[in-house]
């Protein structure tokens, strides 16, 4: 049992929800997910998100279409399909059973 | 100065300098195979591609400049990290739990090395794939060279089968080394090193050795040993060109005769000479035996299948030979193996069915009353070069399986008995076959003309049909054997024990101790109890004598006392 493996895996999971999070409060341009994911501190260099993003979309989870930029080529611009949306919702729920169910436990029984 | 090379980054047109080019490249090729493999690798790659484009036209823009440099490559990859941050997640913890649960290695692959390689880097391939090290491989391939030839064909066959280990990836692989970005990094660091480590070593070698004169010898010795070791490097790299060329000349051979079977399975004209034993079996020998039926498309098929591969081989080694290795050898490897397995089960499905109709044996027996009292043995020869097992032509298949024997009667009149042996998938079969002989016997007075061959119809095909000839004469009976049947005539008796081949050109009767020579004169012939008789001869003539010896030495004695008592007197 590596501890990398376990850290990578709980991320994983955290990483989709947060995607579909930022998504879920307006459209966005890959730098855009990735700058807030980095200033979350849940991801330290860009490359990590671009196979994922492209995952997400395959999983018809995701839309993205062209937007043309001043800077450079044209941007993608991703947003949640209906797919997402519920998928979203659902991870949301969950996140917050967990949320509790962790501290429920971590936390130290003084009451008791 | 430097130098700026352009690239064309998702429809941008960049000038990188000359280090920052290097850099940026060696860095996308890393990431494309830290992707590859993975699902939508392609896109991934054009989305990473545009985020550089981006990344390299903001910083353009913000530092007033027109070329890339090596600062903005290593801003893009401490931007978007190393190509290890670029798997996804969930695959590289599935690899991850994979290789440590099981502990296993990464699944090798059987490549050649050309790095280590005297002449196709086959063994070195072999032994990089079972671990150990080459020198045994290639002892094993000299021992089975020397002792039979399978050891160069298996070279041969081996070289055109294993690919190349080219890149990093496959050298890895053919190691049974897991492929992952450090792994990769660490043979290429590791070859760097190496030379480095030789070139350093180069260079003090060539310092020191200026510097004083025990240094000087020994960099003598070294230089010997570097000319012996360019040498023996030279005489291997020559014999194994050498092997490649007798091996093609072999493999071309082989091709010609494999050539051959099909052309006279199919009867092409013009390809006879191809045919290793086209005297033996003439040119339709296989229709003989196969008949123009099922089986033989079968077995056609079959032929032309099993050809594909050493075919194919021929092909890939001629396309290196010219310094052009085919780009698809794979495919044609795989497609020239499958052929060759279902070409094998061909040829084995009608080699039984083949094998099956000759199961059961049946004998057929003709009966033919002679008359007279003296006969003429002799035979239609087949000429010699026309010699055949069996020979098909529109109509007729000829068989040359016939023996004559001669044996003794008590009946008053020679009879000729013809034994028709077939065989054939059951019983009835092989007796209609047994049947359908046909063995005309010619008598003209006392000459009986036989043919060395006899003839069933097309149909029936080549079913290991025989004929047994019995020639039964009563006692009293002459037959002379003319030398032109000495094909036919298989171990006759007779009273002398002589050879079948001595037996021809002479006249013999047929008395009541078995065939005696007429006129034959010479001693040799005289049988064992003519022998006795005058061994008994002899005896008594000897017995004559000793008594006669003695009478005398009596008649010696007596007349020598005689003499004395006359001189008394």
């Amino acid at each position: 049992m590596k501890i990398e493996n376990t850290k990578a895996q709980m991320r994983k999971g955290i990483l989709e929800y947060c995607i579909l999070g930022i998504l879920q409060s307006g459209d966005a341009y890959a730098s855009d997910i990735i700058a807030q994911l980095k200033n979350a501190k849940l991801i330290v260099v860009e490359g990590t998100l671009y196979p994922l993003l492209t995952r997400l979309k395959n999983a018809g989870l995701l839309e993205y279409r062209w937007e043309e930029s001043s800077s450079g080529p044209p941007r993608k611009y991703y947003s949640l399909s209906e797919m997402g949306q519920q998928f979203q919702k659902e991870l949301k729920g969950t996140w917050e059973e967990l949320q509790q169910a962790v501290d429920i436990i971590t936390t130290p029984k003084s009451t008791s | 100065m430097n130098k700026t090379i352009n690239i064309n980054l998702a429809g941008i047109i960049f000038h990188l300098d000359e280090p920052a080019y290097e850099a940026f490249k060696s860095y996308l090729s890393r990431v494309k195979s830290a992707l590859d493999g993975q699902e939508g690798a392609a896109e991934i790659i054009a989305d990473i591609e545009a985020r550089i484009a981006e990344i390299f036209s903001m910083r353009i823009t913000e530092f007033k400049r027109e070329v890339v440099t090596a600062l903005d490559v290593d801003f893009v990859i401490n931007t978007l990290g190393q190509p290890e941050d670029f798997q996804d997640e969930e695959d590289a913890t599935f690899s991850d739990q994979n290789t440590s649960s099981n502990g296993t290695k990464t699944k090798k692959r059987l490549y050649r090395n050309p790095d280590e390689s005297y002449i196709g880097g086959v063994a070195s391939g072999i032994a990089a794939y079972f671990g150990t090290d080459t020198v045994w491989i290639r002892l094993l391939f000299l021992g089975l060279l020397f002792f039979t030839p399978i050891g160069f064909f298996t070279y041969i066959i081996l070289w055109a089968a294993m690919p190349e280990a080219k890149t990093t990836a496959q050298k890895l692989q053919m190691r049974g080394e897991p492929v992952n970005l450090s792994n990769i990094e660490k043979s290429v660091k590791e070859e760097l090193d190496g030379v480095k480590e030789r070139f350093g070593r180069f260079r003090e070698e060539s310092k020191g050795s200026g510097k004083n004169v025990a240094d000087g010898a020994q960099s003598v010795l070294a230089f010997i040993f570097m000319v012996l070791e360019t040498i023996f490097t030279f005489i291997f790299k020559f014999i194994g060109i050498i092997l490649i060329i007798i091996g093609i000349i072999f493999g071309s051979f082989l091709l010609l005769g494999m050539l051959g079977v099909v052309a006279t399975t199919w009867n092409i004209g013009g390809l006879e000479y191809l045919t290793f034993d086209g005297a033996v079996l003439g040119l339709n020998g296989l229709e003989a035996i196969i008949g123009t039926g099922t089986t033989l498309n079968v077995l056609r098929i079959g032929a032309l299948l099993t050809l594909l591969l050493p075919l194919f081989g021929l092909i890939s080694l001629i396309a290196r030979a010219f310094g052009k290795p085919l780009a698809n050898a794979r495919i044609l490897n795989i497609t020239g193996g499958a052929s060759f397995a279902l070409g094998l089960i061909l040829l084995i499905y009608s080699g039984i069915s083949v094998g099956k109709s000759f199961k059961v044996g049946a004998t057929e027996m003709t009966t033919t009353t002679l008359s007279g009292n003296q006969f003429d043995l002799r035979a239609d020869l087949i000429e010699e070069n026309d010699a055949f097992l069996f020979e098909v032509d529109d109509t007729q298949l000829r068989i040359e399986n016939v023996q004559l024997n001669i044996k003794k009667t008590f009946d008053t009149t020679a009879t000729l008995v013809l034994k028709h042996r077939a065989r054939g998938k059951n019983n009835s079969s092989a007796r209609l076959r047994a049947q359908s002989f046909e063995y005309p016997i010619r008598q003209t007075g006392t000459v009986l003309t036989f043919n060395e061959f006899f003839s069933v119809p097309k149909e029936a095909l080549y079913r290991a049909q025989e004929l047994r000839g019995t020639l039964y004469l009563p006692i009293g009976t002459e037959v002379f054997l003319d030398p032109s049947i000495e094909n036919i005539v298989y171990d006759i008796e007779n009273y002398h024990n002589m050879l079948d081949r001595k037996m021809l050109g002479h006249t013999w009767r047929m008395e009541r101790k078995g065939l005696v020579c007429v006129d034959c004169q010479d001693i040799e012939y005289y049988s064992s109890d003519d022998l006795n008789e005058i061994d008994e001869a002899i005896d008594e003539v000897n017995d004559g004598l000793e008594n006669l010896e003695d009478d005398i030495s009596e008649e010696i004695e007596r007349l020598e006392l005689e003499l004395k008592r006359l001189k008394n007197k």
